[in-house]
């Protein structure tokens, strides 16, 4: 299934300022309208395997909306990559400049503020309300493609429970569905229900009619805590899945009865917090408090959604509380949850430029999604052998062979064709075993083991962890070609830690 | 010119003038060879289509192609559809009775077959065509065809001569590309020059045709007919050009770039004759080897290495091989290792029979082979699990040669809970490594404590184990073999 965010991108940002709002015909001052802004922004990507480089500049528009402590809250892909962000408030020609305070990129929200407080004057800060019910009527608000002026859809909740979050990649949250019009533009956009924000709309899915998704109460509430002592963690994770226990013979075998009540460890992350607490076959009985039912799922505010979100519900370093049955017994155990950024480069990532480094022409820089992803057509039509081993390695060999995994597999990007390196018949798309006889655990690796080289030549050693193709660079000539490249190529730092 | 002279040579000039005036014709029209009718001719093949995922399921197709008379009693074609043939039938001249025949002998590696026909009307008034000793290099080729119940001849340009796999196996061996803007090929037709079978088609793919050349054909079809062929051979290492002088030096070896750079040494070839990683092969069977991998062959011109394989002999060959290792140079007597499909984790073909199966409990097991993943259809490279896929690619640390995977699951209440749970390789049943269904049906003869039978995946993300209740495991594996119309619950 294919996710979209709704981010309107491009002509809707040459929208034309309007007239002054006519104070006679405005909303009540106390209308929640008015505290939803448009947001334009201009962002600007770096081209991942030349990563000194960047894409052209890129405009698109989203939706926000003020909150407590005049900031404005909208999601985390309408300001990702900003170079300037801009806000216009409910019928105010103005563009207002503004900044990112918090962008947690796991949950696709972020906070801002306008660069100038008082620009937020006057204005009343929405307040949250709580998970919507399914079938109850809710209200988007925003700036939709299609038209410059606020728009207003209204639908019901379709459903609630836990979905993929497009804009991460990698992460999946609690997420309402709804049938109200959710359209390229509204991205960031409250959802009300009386008068009280109950989500943001955030994604939808082609070819789905009247589904749009928005991030609940939930979710954003614990991006806000997260975001209190001034350092955006993330929602921690335990590291464990869980699966359905329903077998009958797998209950008798764990000794548990037909009750529909808890489901199985199938598997644990070896470094992750859960795995210093369960083992693979306990049962997860409850969870935060939540009854675990015997499908992996709990109840939740009148939902039944995965037992995920319970491990969501505390902050890192916050405890969950588990009973599990063990060897034919009850046993309560506490769980300490923890931000995990170890699969950080298998999703999208946002803000950071690439790391690289570049000697002699040859372009080295952290395998990752956003890597793959500049191989375009060629990473989608088939898969070739080079790409099956760059995706192994970058999402499955950490899970299923940690002791041969690496922390951050570095890859040769490619080669700017010089006379020193011109013989080379590996240019590009290949991870990096080892150079000179170290073997590349990170790219700083790379830079040590170029630098500390003190033989005639330098060896490289490419796919892994078997023999793969090799190269060899004359050390000296290399030396002395490297400013020549850079200067031949346009590149004005030759690295980026 | 003395005249006596002039007279005594009169009837040799008078020869030479007929030769000069007249033969051209004749040979036009022996070159013509105006009997292709007689010996082209039309084959069709029956042939089991299993469904990936039911493999008990076996649907029939039928094809045309063509095959062409060697020898008396002998109809040469390609093996391509003939591994699971049902029926095979021949026709000449194009239209009119189709006659039964029987596939006498077929290769998948090098793609050949022979067929016979027990009917005398079939051979009456065909001729055996010859196959050319040689074929050169261009500028053009007569394309021969049934088409429509009429013989068919069209030129086509000569393209190149290469080296790759063949349309079924995975030894490499010499192909011709020829161009043309003919449609429809690569079923078998003659590709001729001279009055002689130059090649057979094998493919098309837009303007380019791959034919399998007639001294590639004739080297085999005659050992096979002596009694001596062993089978395709390949090369078991792989290797780089050796196109970079740096890492020629750093390797051992001064001066202009030659070579080919061993990177990974031989998987099933003895390693103390086998080329190791960095060695550099310097010649192969007294070739010498340039930076680019290849060889000058005096038939085709330059060839990649990989030729070698299979010029001149077959699989289990000696070939000597020089190679640089270090400071010197050595001469390795290399076994060239039969192309086995069984050698490989995850086959490309599977040829010995129907698709093998194991039904336990609903839960159905099968080899994981590729013609389980082309069940994703053309675009199965795209579309066919990835973690399924990259078995091709890496082989288990644990050194097995094969695996088995959960492909499918008939629901029963005994699978209850389960009924997601597919494509999933299987590491371990009841505690037991398995790497065959033979080995799956012997690890079932023992459950595990608690009264189960346990089975545990390859590590990942996905699903890691599941159970079955052993007790209920044989009555329920009849009943959904009943339930859901299979003919047996396993082929092993």
């Amino acid at each position: 299934m294919f996710w979209v965010i709704l981010l309107a991108l491009g002509g809707a940002c040459a929208a034309q300022a309007e007239d002054l709002a006519d104070p006679g015909s405005a909303p009540d001052a106390a209308a929640p309208e008015r505290a939803v802004v448009q947001i334009l922004v201009s962002s600007q990507e770096p081209v991942y395997d030349a990563p000194w480089r960047w894409e052209p500049i890129q405009r698109s528009t989203g939706t926000g909306f003020v909150i407590e402590g005049g900031r404005i809250m909208t999601n985390a892909h309408v300001i990702a990559w900003a170079k300037q962000i801009l806000i216009r408030r409910y019928q105010d020609p103005r563009l207002l400049p503004a900044r990112v305070v918090f962008a947690g990129h796991d949950c696709d929200l972020a906070l801002l503020e306008p660069v100038d407080p008082k620009d937020l004057d006057g204005v009343k800060a929405l307040e949250f309300g709580e998970l919507p019910a399914v079938q109850s009527t809710v209200v988007t608000c925003g700036y939709p493609a299609g038209g410059d002026q606020m728009s207003f859809t209204r639908g019901v909740v379709s459903r609630i429970e836990v979905q993929p979050y497009a804009h991460p990649g990698n992460r999946a949250l609690l997420a309402v569905q709804t049938d109200a019009a959710i359209n390229p533009g509204n991205s960031g956009g409250p959802v009300f229900q009386d008068d009280k924000v109950v989500g943001v709309a955030f994604q939808g899915i082609p070819g789905l009619q009247n589904a749009g998704f928005f991030i609940p109460p939930e979710v954003v509430r614990h991006f806000l805590d997260d975001v209190k002592d001034g350092r955006h963690d993330g929602f921690p994770m335990a590291g464990v899945s869980f699966e359905a226990l329903q077998n009958p013979a797998y209950r008798r075998l764990l000794g548990l009865a037909d009750d529909g009540l808890g489901a199985r460890v199938d598997w644990l992350r070896a470094d992750g917090p859960a795995a210093r607490v369960l083992r693979p076959d306990d049962v997860l009985l409850e969870a935060g408090g939540f009854p675990v039912g015997s499908d992996g799922m709990i109840p939740y505010r009148g939902n039944r959604v995965a037992v995920g979100v319970a491990f969501q519900q505390p902050q890192t370093g916050e405890t969950i509380p588990l009973k599990i049955w063990r060897d034919g017994r009850p046993l309560e155990l506490a769980v300490k949850m923890e931000a995990y950024d170890g699969d950080r480069l298998a999703g999208h990532q946002y803000d950071e430029p690439p790391r690289y480094y570049i000697h002699a022409g040859l372009v080295f820089t952290p395998l990752s999604a956003n890597y793959l992803d500049s191989f375009g057509q060629a990473g989608r039509d088939y898969l070739w052998e080079g790409l099956a081993r760059l995706t192994y390695e970058l999402h499955n060999r950490a899970t299923e062979n940690m002791a041969e995994s690496r922390p951050e597999p570095v890859v040769l990007a490619g080669v700017l064709p010089h006379a020193v390196n011109a013989d080379l018949g590996v240019r590009g798309r290949v991870l990096v075993n080892k150079i000179n006889g170290v073997r590349i655990e990170r790219l700083e690796d790379v830079k040590r083991a170029l630098e500390q080289n003190q033989g005639a030549r330098h060896l490289l050693e490419f796919s892994g962890p078997e023999d793969g193709p090799m190269e060899a660079l004359d050390r000296a000539a290399a030396a002395a070609a490297h400013a020549d490249i850079l200067r031949t190529y346009g590149i004005v730092a030759d690295q980026r830690f | 010119m003395h005249r006596r002279l002039f007279l005594r040579l009169l009837p040799l000039i008078a020869a030479l003038g007929f030769f000069v005036a007249v033969a051209p014709a004749m040979r036009a029209q022996l070159l013509q060879r105006s009997s292709w009718e007689n010996s082209l001719v039309s084959v069709e093949v029956t042939y089991k289509v299993y469904d990936a995922f039911q493999p008990w399921d076996e649907p029939t197709r039928a094809i045309r192609k063509h095959g062409v008379v060697v020898a008396p009693g002998e109809i040469l074609t390609t093996a391509q559809y003939l591994p699971a043939h049902t029926l095979v039938r021949v026709q000449k001249g194009g239209r009119g009775r189709w006659h039964d025949a029987r596939v006498k002998w077929w290769d998948a590696q090098s793609n050949i077959a022979v067929l016979e026909s027990a009917s005398p009307a079939f051979w009456q008034g065909l001729e055996p065509a010859p196959l050319a000793e040689k074929v050169g290099r261009g500028p053009e080729f007569d394309l021969v065809r049934w088409r429509d119940g009429n013989l068919e001849k069209r030129r086509v340009e000569f393209g190149r001569f290469t080296v790759g796999e063949g349309a079924l196996g995975f030894a490499p061996h010499v192909q011709l590309e020829v161009s043309t803007d003919l449609t429809g090929l690569g079923w078998t037709e003659v590709v001729a020059r001279d009055g002689a079978v130059a090649g057979l088609t094998t493919y098309s793919n837009g303007r380019v045709c791959g034919v399998l050349p007639a001294p590639f054909i004739r080297d085999v079809l005659n050992a096979w007919r002596e009694g001596r062929f062993s089978g395709l051979g390949y090369f078991d290492f792989t290797w780089q050009p050796g196109g970079n002088p740096e890492l020629l030096k750093e390797l051992g070896l001064a001066g202009e770039p030659r070579g080919a750079v061993v990177h990974r040494g031989g998987r099933e070839s003895d390693p103390d004759v086998s080329p190791r990683a960095r060695d550099i092969l310097l010649e192969i069977d007294g070739r010498p080897i340039d930076s680019e991998g290849d060889y000058l062959d005096p038939d085709y011109g330059h060839l990649v290495l990989e030729n070698l394989a299979n010029r001149g002999h077959f699989a289990g060959a000696t070939v000597k091989m020089k190679v640089r290792r270090g400071a010197e140079e050595v001469v390795l007597d290399y076994v060239v290792p039969k192309a086995e499909f069984s050698d490989e984790t995850v086959p490309r073909e599977v040829f010995d029979g129907a698709p093998k199966y194991l039904m336990a409990g609903g839960l159905v097991f099968q080899p994981l082979a590729q013609p389980f993943l082309r069940g994703w259809g053309d675009e199965w490279r795209k579309f066919a699990p990835f973690r399924l896929q990259y078995w091709q690619f890496e082989e288990p640390d644990d050194g097995r040669k094969s695996l088995v995977v959960l492909s499918g699951v008939l629901p029963d209440e005994i699978n209850l809970g389960y009924q997601d749970a597919v494509m999933l390789v299987v590491d371990k049943v009841n505690g037991r490594a398995v790497a065959t269904l033979g080995e799956l049906a012997e690890a079932l003869k023992t459950p595990s404590p608690g009264g189960v039978h346990r089975f545990e995946f390859m590590p990942g993300r996905d699903l890691q184990r599941l159970v079955l209740d052993a007790a209920s495991l044989d009555e329920a594996t009849a009943r959904v073999k009943d339930y859901y119309g299979l003919p047996a619950a396993s082929r092993l």
